[in-house]
């Protein structure tokens, strides 16, 4: 803090240097320059500003963690918050970007080591709002997988659809998210040895929140990141013996989480059934 | 670790069973388009100003300093602490009792 | 399925001189379903500017029925960085995908070094901020292709540097780009209780020529360091008395103007919003006939 001073003192005087800089932090005092109407400084009418600062970005993160924010309670949830503001300010102005790293922050916040299954809530709330603003995408058909010629079929690749996220817990995270968000007048139970795999998916415009059965997490993280269908199961099956591909892909297909089949150049998957059926279509 | 491997046959077979079971329903994201215009979250961004001029972003008192001394009040308690209604894995524990740590660096 | 609609489909292209509503995304289903009679509705840019989804999808649906007014919060044009290029191509492909009829932005900065501060800080009238401003406002018109309006701000301090008033400035920057005017007639009144200034000669002083807009809000009383009046523009609340009467002599003295009203803050239901737009529908529509009972 001393060495910003110091660079304060160097600056010219009122710019959005100072000015900013003290908005963040109220230990500091209203800069130079910043007067009244009677030309005297104005401490109090600068705290409006600081005031709007804060207290707008902790409305934005509270719009975004609403499990977050009722499960600490609004108290805390502001006064953590305004922790992870002053030391991660918005770098857009769109805010609807803002509070990516939270969920890591709280994370890393010594006094929430106790409460370890937050920051994953968190995580889930973050994957939904991508899911919320994604870009709009048509769902794969699964009659097009339906239609790969069966000795190529386990070679397909599958494009995750743009709104589609999977985020996996040892926590709880579904059962706390809709206990403390979506269904909070019908909460499910929550155990808290249980762990959860949570598919987020927007084939249209609502956002869909989908428990993954054992393995289906590890099947579709493998899917998502490029893997022939062949591949992924295989993962799948070392991740979770009870691995079950059929209902897997059928919950993922009918969640709308592919948007198309990833085109190959080579002797592809596109056989010659596929031509015949799409001509027969 | 060795991925196990699943063969091409098991694979074609599942692929088709899934396929089947979707094609004699409705897909699930066939929603009623009219229903689709409520917006769930609002906006937020917006040009008002906001609490005037004593309220948390001018504090230096609440909660600055060298210690957190706050703890959760919300539904977590419920969930995460020894005197709720479970302890949790790992022999970990939630604690009610105030946490007075430093606050980490940015 | 959610591609811009093409332009044909639409028939409002220019925002009238009536009045309009902030939109707010609790009350789209009641205004798409019984389509209330309201001069058009303005949206804040910064929440439209996730790639697709629920809010584009309201938006389109929205501006199939109704005039629309884009107004940016965020792009800090009194910021003495330069205009953050990435920003000001998301406000040129909204306005090309909505074709609102009126563009606005604020006299002010938010930006500093990459952190937004999400608020519209006060700049000092001086020249060197003058030529600042009117480089960005070149540059968005430039780049967005369009003229865009520029609205007065609320503002709670001063500098000691500024060298002008807030009109002397305003019309400089209005001479020197070509601009237009957002006269947001709370600010003035905000402006000048915290100012100690008479909104009335402020206003009697105003470039009213220049001006394509006006927006109405509520505000929220507040006092100062000597424990005077300071009025914080909230948006919270209805339109004050006061500021309906200083609306109400401009519209009188220069006739009708796309009137906003501004709610952002505790939003009411739709009625509440809806009736304090029919009261200044009611003012504009008194203020108009003087010109066509002429003409008639």
């Amino acid at each position: 803090m001393q060495a910003d001073r110091i660079s304060r003192e160097r600056k010219a005087p009122d710019g959005n240097g100072d000015f900013g800089q003290a908005l963040l932090d109220a230990s500091l005092p209203s800069p130079d320059g910043v007067i009244g109407p009677d030309g005297k400084p104005a401490p109090k009418r600068f705290n409006v500003y600081r005031n709007n600062v804060i207290v707008s970005l902790i409305e934005a993160l509270g719009d975004t963690f609403v499990a977050v924010r009722r499960l600490l309670g609004d108290g805390y949830f502001g006064a953590l918050a305004r922790e992870y503001i002053v030391h991660h300010p918005p770098t857009s102005p769109v805010l609807i970007w803002y509070g990516k790293s939270f969920p890591n922050f709280m994370a890393g916040f010594p006094p929430l080591q106790a409460y370890p299954y937050i920051a994953d809530v968190g995580r889930l709330e973050w994957a939904w709002l991508q899911s919320y603003h994604a870009a709009d995408a048509e769902p794969l058909d699964p009659a097009v997988l339906g239609d790969v010629a069966p000795d190529a079929v386990g070679q397909v690749r599958i494009e995750r659809h743009p709104a589609a996220r999977l985020i996996s817990s040892p926590w709880p995270i579904y059962s706390l998210i809709q206990a403390n968000r979506f269904a909070p007048d019908d909460p499910p139970a929550v155990d808290m040895q249980e762990g959860q795999d949570v598919l987020v998916a927007r084939p249209e415009i609502e956002v869909d929140l989908l428990c993954l059965p054992p393995g289906g997490a590890a099947f579709l993280e493998a899917l998502f990141d490029g893997a022939a269908l062949e591949d992924a199961a295989g993962r799948a099956l070392t991740a979770a013996p009870e691995f079950q591909l059929p209902v897997c892909l059928q919950t993922a297909l009918s969640a709308g989480v592919f948007s198309a089949l990833v085109p190959d150049n080579g002797q592809g998957h596109l056989s010659a059934k596929d031509d015949a059926t799409r001509g027969a279509l | 670790m060795k991925n196990k491997a699943m063969s091409a046959a098991l694979v074609a077979g599942a692929v088709a069973t899934a396929v089947a079971g979707l094609s004699v329903t409705t897909p699930a994201h066939a929603q009623a388009k009219e229903k689709c215009y409520g917006i769930s979250l609002k906006g937020k961004n917006d040009c008002k100003a906001g609490p005037g001029t004593t309220c948390a972003g001018s504090s230096t008192v609440d909660y600055q300093g060298n210690a957190w001394t706050l703890v959760p009040k919300g539904d977590c308690v419920k969930f995460g602490t020894a005197g709720g209604d479970f302890a949790l894995p790992d022999g970990r524990q939630g604690s009610l009792t105030e946490l007075d740590r430093d606050l980490p660096q940015a | 399925m959610a591609a811009p609609l093409p332009s044909s489909n639409r028939i409002h292209h220019t925002v009238p001189a009536r009045a309009g509503a902030g939109l707010k995304g609790e009350h789209i289903p009641l205004i798409l379903d019984e389509l209330p009679d309201v001069g058009f509705f303005e949206v804040h840019a910064e929440n439209y500017m996730g790639d697709g989804g629920a809010p584009h999808r309201a938006l389109e649906a929205v501006r199939e029925q109704y005039p629309l007014s884009l107004h940016g919060v965020g792009l800090s044009i009194g910021g003495e960085n330069p205009l953050d290029r990435d920003h000001l191509m998301r406000l040129k492909v909204l306005n090309e995908r909505y074709e609102p009829g009126l563009f606005s932005e604020h006299l002010a900065w938010s930006t500093h070094d990459t952190i937004y501060f999400n608020d519209l800080l006060p700049v000092p009238y001086d020249a060197e901020t003058l030529q600042r401003v009117c480089d960005h406002i070149d540059d968005v018109q430039d780049v967005i292709g369009r003229q865009m309006l520029l609205e007065n701000p609320s503002t709670y301090v001063a500098f000691e540097r500024s060298t002008m008033g807030e009109i002397e400035f305003l019309t400089e920057i209005v001479r020197k780009t070509g601009c237009g005017l957002l006269l947001d007639v709370n600010n003035v009144y905000v402006s000048c209780t915290n100012h100690r200034q008479d909104p009335i000669d402020y206003l009697a002083a105003f470039p009213m020529d220049k001006v394509g807009e006006i927006h109405l809000g509520g505000h929220a009383p507040d006092e100062d360091d000597e424990g005077r009046p300071l009025l914080i523009d909230a948006h919270d609340r209805e339109v004050d008395v006061a500021v309906w009467a200083l609306y109400e002599s401009v519209i009188g003295r220069c006739g009708a103007f796309p009137t906003l009203v501004e709610w952002d803050n505790d939003v009411p239901a739709w009625p509440v919003l809806y009736s304090q737009v029919q009261a200044a529908d009611t003012i504009l529509t008194q203020a108009v006939p003087a010109d066509l009972k002429h003409a008639s």
